[in-house]
């Protein structure tokens, strides 16, 4: 069972950067320019997969990919690192990113739900 | 009369080229367009100098027009905008400056304001004008600033030498599309070779008239060679020389030296020969 | 895996031969050259077993002269100077930056955005991963392209712990899309003014990406003072110097006959050998 499901009395949205769709996949070590995105919903425990349009965009893909999962309604996302500009973006948000691990998208939704992982 | 001194390579001496051949030059202009690492002013130590700014138009939003349609963010090419919390923001790193957000904007939410991007300082010393560019710092894109200087000497009727970025992107296309001259030079290493093969074939794009300068000349002949098997004249050479080195690493006109005058003399008159002059 | 990123600003100052030696001392197996517009490090590596793939960089516009009816509102608007008119409009494709102004005001439709190919990425395989591209001329770009060699690099690797990448000069859009997720940077200057100016402004941008920077002086002993010059303003920025590298003229014969600065004992060898071992250690730390 999760530990926590909300955060700040909302429902978590957690988004993650993938190489491949699923959530067998690995987390891309790029958010910008990822294959695929995992949107997972803390309540209804389910994910979906999203192909990332703009990775091949010859700039400001990083602000893209913080356009797409924002208005996919993520309040958490988990990825190695993110870029300068997805930094200031989701910053001013309510968003919260957490460093992922170099295991998988499922063991990582796992690992932040027992509170393991760190905050960005 | 535009000349276009160009490498491919950095750091072969397309400054110290530039420099000698407009100073020695009668009543010559010569433009600095490297804005990234402008160097020019270096060696021209203009007492006095203007600065101009260059500036691009960026986009500014109306939040209070704006109704969320995000025609904008959905047509720029450059993903300088995006719709975030309810609102667009501009990413002005990324903006092209295009004006077509403005042009899709259904509400007439999207205005227009300045950004500067660089500055161009000008000024004269002895009997050579200089114009030398600046591209502001984490500024990606030089190409304003370059469209700038050479806006200022399109039809000037001096001898104009132009000193070029290093490599074959855009940039350089800039500054060698209105040249009459492309004068590339180059070293007699592995490096320089391949380096002079890809500024050379960019040069007979333009099918713009070429010459030769080898620098750091020594008895290698892997540049003569290449320039025997392509017929590109050889307008002259610099020698290996530590002196000369030491001089031009100081900030020196090497050509104000009488030693090493002869060296740049020969070579602009050799180049004047080519271009009739 | 760490990434080292070797930059000048000012070129010419022997990033590619330090980063070549560096790849010899380290047994690097993977490496990267992100200069697209003058690559070089293949001369000195001179792997054979290569596949290369074409590059698109941005679409560019192109007008159908059947549908043209000359209204002229595409080279009004275009912002870049890229639309021509001798007696029909043409876009010059050097200078359209694939904005696709035209495109929306064209009131014929007559104008199209259309695939490009602006050069070219390559992967070497040997015993190790060594990703490049060239740039084709006059296309912009450069920094996609840039990403590109990064991306192949990584994405071919396993497990190999440093990826040495050898930059391009400059400081402008290739060389801030090199600069992104690299964890370090070494600038090679050389003591001249032009060599301290281009590195106050290539630290200044290195220092945008929060990245551990040190610095190395090449042909330290060509000029004393403009060499005192740097070394105290790498000081003063609480940069580290990592090490002089002494002037020797037997290095381009070196490397013109196809070795590596390191490929003989002499002091400038030695003090590549130093500057590795500790840049390595700042790397690592």
């Amino acid at each position: 069972m999760p530990l926590f499901k909300k955060i700040g009395g909302k429902i978590m949205i957690i988004a993650l950067p993938t190489k491949t769709s699923g959530e067998k996949s690995f987390i891309s070590e790029q958010f910008g320019r990822c294959n695929f995105f995992y949107i997972y919903d803390t309540e209804t425990e389910t994910g979906e997969v999203y192909i990332n349009a703009n990775k091949d965009g010859q700039g400001g893909v990083g602000v893209k990919s913080s356009e797409f999962i924002l208005k996919k309604g993520a309040n958490i996302l988990i990825a190695p690192r993110v870029g300068e500009k997805s930094m200031r973006i989701l910053k001013s948000t309510d968003l919260k990113i957490y460093k992922s691990t170099d295991k998988i998208v499922k063991e990582n939704i796992a690992s932040f739900l027992n509170g393991e992982l760190k905050e960005l | 009369m535009q000349i276009a001194v160009l490498s491919g390579k950095g750091g072969t001496g397309k400054t110290l080229l530039s420099v000698n051949l407009s100073y020695l030059a009668d009543n010559a202009t010569y433009v600095d367009c490297d804005v990234e690492e402008p160097n020019g002013l270096l060696y021209y130590k203009l007492k006095e100098k203007q600065t101009e700014d260059v500036k691009i138009k960026i986009p500014v939003i109306n939040h209070e027009e704006c109704i969320g349609c995000e025609k904008c963010t959905n047509f720029c090419k450059f993903n300088a905008l995006a719709y975030i919390l309810d609102k667009v923001r501009v990413f002005k790193d990324l903006c092209h400056s295009c004006g077509g957000c403005k042009l899709v904007c259904p509400t007439g939410a999207i205005s227009e304001v300045d950004k500067v991007v660089g500055y161009v300082h000008s000024g004269s010393m002895f009997d050579t004008k200089i114009y030398s560019g600046e591209m502001i710092v984490g500024v990606e894109s030089g190409v304003p600033i370059i469209d700038n200087l050479l806006k200022k000497v399109e039809d000037s009727d001096r001898l104009v030498f132009v000193d070029s970025p290093p490599g074959n992107g855009c940039s350089v296309m800039e500054s060698i599309k209105d040249a009459d001259y492309c004068l590339l030079i180059a070293e007699p290493t592995i490096f320089g070779l391949h380096n002079l093969n890809m500024v050379y074939k960019l040069a007979k794009v333009f099918d713009k008239k070429i010459g030769l300068v080898i620098n750091k000349y020594t008895d290698n002949n892997m540049i003569n060679n290449y320039a025997k098997e392509n017929n590109i004249k050889i307008v002259g050479t610099i020698p290996m020389d530590l002196e000369l080195g030491k001089l031009n690493s100081e900030g020196e006109i090497v050509a104000s030296n009488s030693k090493y005058k002869p060296i740049f003399n020969d070579i602009l008159k050799t180049i004047k020969k080519e271009l009739v002059l | 895996m760490k990434q080292l990123l070797i930059l000048s600003g000012k070129g010419g100052t022997g990033k590619t031969t330090l980063a070549s030696s560096f790849i010899e001392l380290s047994k690097a197996k993977a490496f990267a050259d992100c200069d697209v517009e003058a690559p070089n490090l293949h001369l000195v590596t001179k792997s054979e077993n290569k596949k290369s793939t074409p590059y698109y960089g941005m679409a560019k516009a192109y007008i159908n002269q059947d549908a043209c009816k000359k209204c002229g509102l595409c080279k009004k608007n275009c912002r870049f100077d890229a639309i021509e008119f001798d007696g029909k409009y043409t876009i010059n494709p050097f200078k359209c930056e694939g904005c696709s102004v035209c495109e929306l005001v064209c009131p014929e439709n007559a104008i199209e955005m259309q695939n490009h190919i602006d050069g070219e990425t390559t992967i070497y395989r040997d015993n190790y991963i060594f990703s490049t591209a060239e740039l084709n001329m006059g296309s912009g770009n450069s920094g996609k392209l840039v990403m590109e060699v990064k991306e192949n690099l990584k994405k071919n690797l396993t497990n190999q712990e440093l990826a040495i990448i050898d930059g391009s000069p400059g400081i402008g859009c290739p060389v801030i899309a090199s600069l992104s997720g690299v964890d370090m940077v070494l600038v090679v200057t050389e003591p001249s003014v032009s060599g301290m100016s281009d590195m106050k402004r290539i630290i200044k941008t290195a220092e945008h990406f929060r990245v551990k920077i040190a610095v190395c002086i090449n042909k330290y002993d060509t000029n004393h003072d403009q060499n005192q010059k740097i070394e105290k303003h790498v000081k003063d920025s609480n940069i580290e110097l990592v090490g002089r590298i002494p002037y020797d003229k037997n290095i381009n014969k070196l490397l013109n006959q196809g070795l590596l600065a390191i490929s003989e004992e002499s002091p400038t060898a030695d003090s590549i050998k130093k500057i590795y071992l500790r840049t390595i250690d700042i790397l690592n730390s």
